[in-house]
């Protein structure tokens, strides 16, 4: 029997088990049927654990309840449900009412308009100087200094968090010493370690900046940038207004971006201190986790990270209808 | 053309502009010094080249001061301590490579008895040989790290991400560029905004996927952290993988259905073939997902399934960093991924031209 045969039977099984209609849908959708499985998956890991965090987020769960077996059945969430039970606002009451929550909050603003406008002007100014006609071998720099995106993220914060040493050993004190002063706790200082996330974030965003705003350079057209020069405009007349008004549109698009990711920062406030001293340089999804693991507090955690993804959110559609992202999508 | 060939040519391309590079620099310098002899270049205009080029070496480098620091510190022994600064100043005093033996451990081949039988036959023979080793650790330091040990959860979760991501990826992004169906735009579109807010959301939604491992019982499980990496994988590349397809001429695929293929043999015998650099490059970008992620792994995992980043930041959490020792295993841990890095930066920059949502 050759193999084509078995496939043939297996075809003609196939036909006789499976109505006509079913078959039509079947062939109409095939290649939906491709998808399906990867973004099943990715529902599953994203939306569920959102969805999740929405319930959560009204329940008192600790992991005194949420761990334990629950009623188990359709509103048990087939065993997934402990024992936590319903307390309606009463997490966001207290969240919201929580100074600490409000403070989280704006530090976490003030982090994301300092670091935005930090790396939009570091990165414009690198990818300026990393296409000058005056700058020889600029294709090799420009390989070797976007090596910092390349770095896996754990491995530059933690280098970071050694330069930032409140020993002497650290390379920011070995630097303040050179420079005739005495050493400085950098991360016990709250605005000391607020300015060394902000360096450091910067340290590790530039290089998307960068690679962004250079395409955009290179697309500013000669033509242009000669009338002006025949026309007798200076540098900085020049670069405000031939190069500005071409690279506009995807800088905004790069800036809005990354300000999302600054806005859900992590570990550069984990590693460094865990967001201290004193809990005052908590960004919000830090302080989030912090609330949840540190404090065994599941609801009140999963009410700030549902505050923060609503505040991210209603960020991007203001971010989107300001900027007109889509439009960066089809290309700048 | 295999994916070794082709990569073996790219690195090839590579090397031989490396090596020509200096011999075409030389011409340049003569050129200049020749043009400057006889009047023709303005020597004012030569030295502002020269001087900005000179300021811009001096800025590339102290920006990456960080990595050539800790470099350093990983070259002056295990010992480089907190309190002195000389151990951690920006000129090597010493070289000591313990730091680096520290991490890798033995290198050996380790002993074995093998059996083999013949088959319907009685003969038995044993083949056995020692362990050989190449470099014994403990001639140089008193103890090693679990450097291996993470490495091996690394490369496990990392193999298994990869498995799951192109069984879900390489079907979906043939069918997004190919086929025509419901939805299709609007997937694309909705996958390319997840590439880039999905990693917030993940970080805001950790408290649940903790909760929801956790009541099932699959904490500390490679297999389910695999998975979990893959779908979160998802989006990226399969819209990086449909770009790739898209720019693959569709005459092949005419030509293999005018001669009666099936269409699943053009799918398997053509186009794949034909995407099989876009493959590679989504299985590196793949593969760094398990390598690089750390928050989802330190909260689920436990000390003997801990992987490479959960291990190196398990170094530091102790009170008293022992920085030679961390340097080193940084390194180790993290100079691969450059070396792939500087390999497919050029198509890295092409994928951000944002010109994907076409067609």
């Amino acid at each position: 029997m050759s193999l084509s045969s078995v496939g043939d039977r297996t075809r003609e099984r196939y036909q006789a088990t499976v109505p006509e209609h079913v078959r039509d849908r079947l062939e109409e959708h095939r290649p939906l049927l491709l998808v399906l499985p990867g973004l099943i998956a990715f529902s599953l890991f994203m939306f569920f654990p959102l969805a999740y965090t929405i319930y959560l987020s009204f329940t008192d769960a600790e992991p005194a309840t949420v761990f334990q077996d629950g009623p188990g059945g359709l509103t048990g969430f087939f065993g997934l449900r402990g024992e936590e039970s319903f307390v309606g606002l009463e997490n966001y009451i207290a969240v919201f009412s929580d100074p600490t929550f409000w403070n989280s909050l704006g530090v976490t603003w003030l982090f994301v308009i300092c670091s935005v406008a930090l790396k939009v002007l570091f990165g414009v100014g690198i990818a300026m100087i990393m296409t000058s006609d005056r700058v020889k071998g600029r294709r090799y720099m420009r390989s070797i200094i976007i090596i910092p995106w390349a770095l896996p993220p754990i491995f530059t914060i933690t280098i970071w968090s050694g330069i930032f040493s409140s020993a002497q050993f650290g390379l920011a004190n070995q630097a303040v010493i050179f420079l005739g002063f005495s050493e400085q706790a950098w991360l016990n200082d709250r605005w000391m370690a607020f300015a060394s996330y902000l360096l450091t974030e910067m340290w590790l965003a530039y290089p998307f900046m960068v690679i962004i705003t250079v395409s955009a350079l290179q697309a500013v057209s000669d033509e242009l940038m000669d009338a002006a020069k025949v026309d007798g405009a200076g540098y900085f007349h020049r670069f405000w207004h031939v190069t500005v008004p071409s690279i506009k549109r995807p800088v905004m698009f790069a800036a809005i971006l990354t300000a999302a990711a600054s806005f859900t920062q992590f570990l550069i406030p984990y590693v460094f201190n865990r967001g201290g001293p004193n809990r005052a340089n908590e960004l919000i999804v830090l302080h989030g986790y912090q609330e949840a693991f540190n404090f065994n507090a599941y609801g009140a955690g999963a009410a700030i990270m549902m505050s923060a993804v609503a505040f991210i959110g209603a960020f991007m559609i203001v971010a989107v209808w300001k900027g007109r992202l889509a439009e960066g999508v089809d290309g700048p | 053309m295999t994916v070794r060939e082709w990569f073996s040519n790219k690195i090839r391309n590579d090397v031989r502009t490396v090596v020509q590079k200096p011999a075409e620099w030389r011409e340049d310098v003569a050129y200049t010094v020749d043009g400057m002899r006889r009047g023709t270049i303005d020597p004012l205009d030569v030295a502002k080249t020269v001087l900005a080029t000179l300021a811009t070496i001096v800025f590339v480098f102290v920006l990456l001061i960080p990595v050539y620091w800790i470099f350093i510190i990983a070259l002056q022994g295990e010992g480089a301590t907190l309190y002195s600064t000389d151990s951690a100043g920006l000129i090597p005093s010493q070289f000591d490579p313990a730091a680096f033996v520290w991490v890798i451990g033995d290198i050996a081949i380790p002993g074995a008895i093998v059996g083999i039988t013949i088959p319907f036959t009685d003969i038995e023979f044993y083949i056995s040989w020692p362990r050989i080793v190449f470099l014994d650790a403990s001639n140089y330091v008193d103890s090693t790290s679990d450097f291996p040990r993470y490495f091996r959860n690394s490369m496990f979760i990392s193999f298994w991400t990869v498995v799951f991501a192109m069984l879900m990826i390489v079907p979906a992004a043939y069918a997004f560029s190919r086929r025509e169906f419901a939805g299709r735009m609007k997937l694309l579109y909705g996958y390319i905004l997840f590439t880039q807010v999905g990693a917030g959301l993940g970080i805001a939604s950790v408290i649940a996927l903790y909760t929801i491992f956790s009541s099932m019982g699959v904490t500390n499980n490679r297999l389910v952290l695999a998975f979990y990496y893959a779908a979160m994988a998802v989006p990226f590349n399969t819209w990086l993988l449909k770009t790739y397809m898209d720019s693959i001429p569709t005459s092949l695929e005419e030509a293999a259905i005018m001669d009666g293929a099936s269409p699943f043999r053009v799918a398997w015998e053509v186009v794949l073939p034909l995407a099989k650099p876009g493959i590679a490059t989504i299985f590196i970008f793949i593969f760094l997902v398990g390598w690089m992620e750390f928050i989802i792994a330190q909260l689920i995992l436990s000390p003997e399934h801990y992987t490479l980043p959960v291990g190196l930041f398990s170094l530091i959490d102790e009170h008293n960093v022992p920085w030679g020792q961390f340097s080193a295993f940084a390194l180790v841990y993290a100079s691969p991924v450059v070396f792939i890095y500087m390999f497919a930066q050029r198509y890295i920059e092409d994928g951000f031209s944002f010109g994907g949502t076409k067609g």
